[in-house]
């Protein structure tokens, strides 16, 4: 049956590059693998320590099904895309993620919206990643290449969308509505032209309003290529190990470990950068979940990349290398698995919702967990055995330790993350019940992050300033005596910085001395022993970089202040209330601002909030205007309305606020003067207790019509009416009758008024319980005045962190350009 | 590889520390009645809104006052110090960790929501 308006064919098209691409995945998998495989590849380099050469029709054979994989690829998202800029909302996915009035830009944040989006973008790096290997990885393509073609095909398998005996298979993001499991065999699917027939087609739910932001255009693709980066030392490594050639593949592993850690750091950074632009809660970084299951492979991925230089230039700590190797790809499948499975929805504000895949993702982390562990373990033996230890004074002893302590944070941090996981596993209602009761994330995880991680930053601090100076094999008395000048300054820098800012916790000053100690040691040794030049400034500028993040992240976090603060306090543990309220045109305290809020505004689905900040004069009282901010309320009425913030940025701070409340009625339901709006459910002979001080009694539910289609015998018309009795504790009473009415699916709120009493009732309609009503109640308020809730802070020095985001990046791509360039004699320390 | 061995063990020792750390800071999930019992230490309670009783919000002192039923289906009226979450009325589930003030109230610190899924329009098509 051909279905008017329906682009049925791009579905198909789209189902069908799925398919392409998982096929193509498998024939890379297959064919590279059985190219690998021969015994005589798999015994290492022959006699003359050549690598044997490739197995000719195999080798062809695998790059051409990459080949058809990646066509594949491209395909699915030219296919996803048109159908999201041409409004196809007859697609399941276009209708979940986008709408009309979706301006160009967000596009893409619809696209990487969902979770199958997401695989698909993650896939597609993966692809323009592979294409590197088989340009360039040379004796290593068959084995690397193999690798990526088993994570491709479970990867592509995550996408599509097929049932085996009943056994949901991937989630395709080409499914039309019509076609889902839930709407089979319903009479619309059966009309001819139910796409112009039921409005809901017209158009889609649109983009989540908090996601329409510039950040989440950009921060996406980059924490994916950083997370499919991890991919390619994975698969160095596995290669290398099953190879046996345990040391020799960090060689060809190192610049993407390195690439690796510059794009996932940044990635994680920018979703920082989104959280603090666009989320209100006040901060880049708030130990969420799904932030901490993207940043603990980044430090693994850190510790691995460090390692890999002990192997390459003195051939051991090989596996110690592989396992963070190994560990960062398995840590993202993890993350995957922790964000996906909906697992996080009682701790997280931002995981995905279930889609029905937990059983595949699982099957996905177990499959690769287990095989990296049988494969290390069955090849540990052919590591090289050193015998001596490493010389106290060695770079390589330091760089070792250094992992470690990462590996330490690292764990630390999944752990506290997967508390939830923990429960399904060993909770009292898990698989194998060992606790007795179910544990709870800590309740303030800032205090439980900071009680291990600020120890943990204070050592990586110190190591990033000290073992850049070291040698390998050991270093002479002389050369560790070039610590001493920045160790010098950065005690009394940061000594004199830490009695300044006045930390209310002695290890935030420490921190900042072992963090300005790691600034200065760096620039020291690269301005006065490396020659300062681009060639040997990546590991210098990393350093330099990570030092002003970890920087940055303890001054503003450290010393953010709440300049609107309101005297209440719930409980004498909580911090004080941070909202503050201000009356139209009124100025408050705000110390050291003062603050006015002038009025408001709409510009499209945005409402305004101007708010000027004025200085203090020397009688404390308001002084001149310093700068205006328009904190506003992205309007939203499918999903809520959300409050994003707005901000003042001076070099040395950011002045940040939002409005934490504000009246959102229209201006007529303003001007009636109602406020305090309550709402309640209701049934016959009930009573509710209103505002404190009214008793509300629903005395009876009288219907007036009601209208019958002959035919079908639905509703077409009701006319109804709740009869209400206010009382109020003085003993005053009034009786009112409040309509409702139903026209076929269109449903009319009534409203009436106690004059007397002063409380006005809205019949909202028929609630989930059988026989029960919904009420809204507002009460006359006594006399109209204006306000907002404001919650402003200063974050001080917020600019170091950013800084510091973009110095590590730098740093890192001229540590990759320097690997991908090829030896050359570099300047010893 | 004595020295190997050694560092292997410090670490393990520090690893063993901080989960010790991690552990024992984790809280406990639990009922409005446990919470009493456990004051002044703070827990998490999950339960569910209570949509008849009122829920209302004093701005001069920026408190948001509401009832919540937790899983033993046992009330307390729960105090917050931060204006009305968006949609809060629609949750299906609310996660509040804070603590008791003995046996009248429960002081919430921090609210998460459990909303049903936004996609729950899509209900509009299979019921045509």
């Amino acid at each position: 049956m051909n279905f008017i308006g329906e682009h049925s064919l791009w579905a198909l098209a789209g189902r069908f590059f799925t398919y392409l691409a998982f096929t193509g995945a498998l024939g890379t998998a297959i064919f590279y693998g059985l190219n690998w495989l021969r015994p005589e590849a798999c015994s290492g380099p022959d006699e003359l320590g050549r690598p044997r050469p490739a197995h000719e029709p195999f080798l062809r054979a695998g790059r051409g099904a990459f080949a058809l994989h990646s066509i594949g690829v491209v395909g699915i998202l030219t296919v996803l895309l048109t159908a999201i800029l041409s409004h196809w909302f007859e697609f399941d996915y276009v209708w979940r993620h986008s709408s009309r009035d979706l301006p160009l830009e967000y596009v893409f944040s619809a696209l990487w919206e969902g979770q199958e989006g997401s695989f698909i973008i993650w896939i597609f790096w993966h692809a323009v990643l592979g294409w590197f290997l088989v340009r360039g990885a040379k004796t290593w393509e068959h084995g690397t290449m193999t690798v990526v073609g088993l994570v491709q095909l479970v990867l592509t398998s995550m996408i599509l969308g097929i049932y085996v005996f009943g056994i949901k298979i991937g989630s395709s993001p080409f499914v039309l509505i019509r076609e889902l499991p839930e709407n089979l065999g319903l009479p619309w699917t059966t009309i001819k032209d139910y796409m112009i027939r039921i409005p809901a087609f017209r158009d889609g739910q649109g983009l989540n309003p908090l996601l329409q932001n510039y950040w989440m255009v950009i921060h996406p693709p980059t924490l994916f290529l950083g997370f499919a980066a991890t991919l390619l030392p994975f698969a160095y490594a596995v290669a290398g190990w099953i190879e046996r050639r345990p040391l020799e593949w960090v060689t060809p592993a190192l610049p993407w470990a390195y690439f690796g850690v510059g794009v996932l750091g940044t990635g994680i950074l920018m979703g920082g950068a989104w959280a603090y632009e666009a989320l209100s809660f006040g901060g880049f970084w708030a130990w969420d979940p799904v932030e901490n299951a993207s940043l603990v492979p980044w430090i693994t991925l850190v510790a691995a990349a460090h390692l890999m230089f002990i192997v390459k230039k003195k051939k051991t700590s090989g596996g110690l290398t592989a396992i963070m190797a190994m560990l960062s790809f398995l840590l993202v499948l993890y993350s995957t698995f922790l964000t996906r499975s909906g697992v996080l929805g009682d701790s997280s504000v931002h995981s995905f919702v279930d889609l029905g895949l937990n059983g595949q993702l699982m099957l996905l982390l177990g499959l690769f967990s287990v095989g990296s562990l049988i494969l290390l373990l069955v090849r540990w033996r052919s590591l090289p055995r050193s015998s001596a230890d490493e010389a106290f004074s060695s770079r390589e002893f330091w760089l070792v330790i250094g992992s470690l302590v990462l590996l330490i944070s690292a764990v630390q941090i999944s752990f506290s993350t997967s508390i939830p996981v923990l429960n399904k596993l060993i909770g009292p209602e898990g698989l194998v019940p060992i606790l007795g009761e179910a544990m709870a994330p800590p309740t303030d995880v800032f205090r439980h992050y900071h009680s291990i991680q600020i120890p943990v930053a204070i050592v990586v601090s110190l190591f990033m300033a000290m073992v850049p100076f070291l040698r390998w094999d050991s270093t002479p008395n002389a050369l560790l005596k070039r610590i001493l000048p920045s160790l010098i300054a950065s005690l009394v820098l940061g000594g004199l910085a830490a009695w300044g800012l006045k930390f209310d916790q002695p290890m935030y000053s420490v921190l900042l001395i072992t963090g300005v100690f790691a600034a200065l040691s760096n620039l020291d040794l690269w301005l006065r022993y490396q020659g300062g030049g681009w060639r040997s400034g990546g590991q210098a500028l990393g350093h330099l970089g990570f030092a002003f993040i970890l920087l940055g992240a303890l001054i503003s976090n450290g010393k953010k202040v709440a300049i609107s603060q309101n005297p209440v306090f719930l409980h004498k543990d909580f911090p004080a209330n941070e909202n503050i309220l201000i009356p139209l045109g009124d100025t408050v305290s705000m110390h050291p601002y003062w603050v006015e809020w002038t009025g408001e505004r709409v510009e499209g689905h945005f409402q305004l909030f101007d708010v000027n900040f004025y200085g203090t004069a020397e009688d404390q009282s308001p002084g001149k205007k310093l700068f205006s901010l328009a904190p506003y309320i992205q309007m939203n009425p499918r999903m809520g309305n959300v409050r994003e913030p707005s901000t003042k940025h001076y070099w040395d701070r950011d002045v940040y606020t939002y409005v934490s409340f504000a009246d959102m009625r229209s201006p007529e339901e303003k001007a009636s003067g109602w406020s305090e709006e309550m709402d309640a459910t209701m049934g016959r002979g009930e009573e509710v207790f209103v505002f404190e001080e009214y008793m509300m009694r629903c005395d009876s539910i009288i219907v007036k019509s009601a209208q019958m289609i002959e035919e079908t015998g639905d509703l077409a018309t009701l006319d109804m009416a709740a009869k209400l009795t206010l009382k109020h504790m003085d003993g005053r009473k009034e009786t009112i009758e409040v309509p409702y009415g139903v026209r076929g699916n269109e449903a009319t709120p009534g409203e009436a008024e106690f004059v007397n009493l002063g409380v006005k009732v809205r019949f909202d309609g028929v609630s989930d319980e059988p026989g029960r009503f919904k009420m809204k109640f507002w009460r006359k308020a006594p006399e109209e005045q204006e306000f907002i809730l404001l919650q402003a802070f200063i974050f001080p020095y917020i600019n170091v962190l950013w800084l510091g985001v973009v110095l590590m990046a730098v740093g890192t791509s001229l540590a990759v350009a320097k690997r991908i360039a090829g030896p050359k004699p570099s300047p010893k320390p | 590889m004595k020295r190997n061995h050694l560092i292997a063990l410090v670490v393990m020792a520090f690893l063993a520390g901080a989960l010790m750390v991690t552990i024992q800071d984790a809280s406990t999930y639990a009922t409005f009645e446990m919470a009493s019992k456990k004051t002044p230490e703070s827990v998490t309670v999950v339960g569910q809104l209570d949509l008849e009783e009122p829920i209302t919000f004093n701005s001069s002192t920026s408190m948001l006052r509401f009832t919540a039923v937790d899983k033993d289906g046992a009330r307390s009226i729960v105090y917050y110090n931060q204006p009305k979450p968006t949609d809060f009325e629609r949750s299906e589930e609310i996660t509040l960790t804070g603590l008791s003030s003995g046996d009248t109230a429960f002081f919430a610190q921090n609210i998460l929501m459990k909303c049903p899924s936004k996609y729950a329009d899509e209900a509009q098509f299979s019921s045509k």
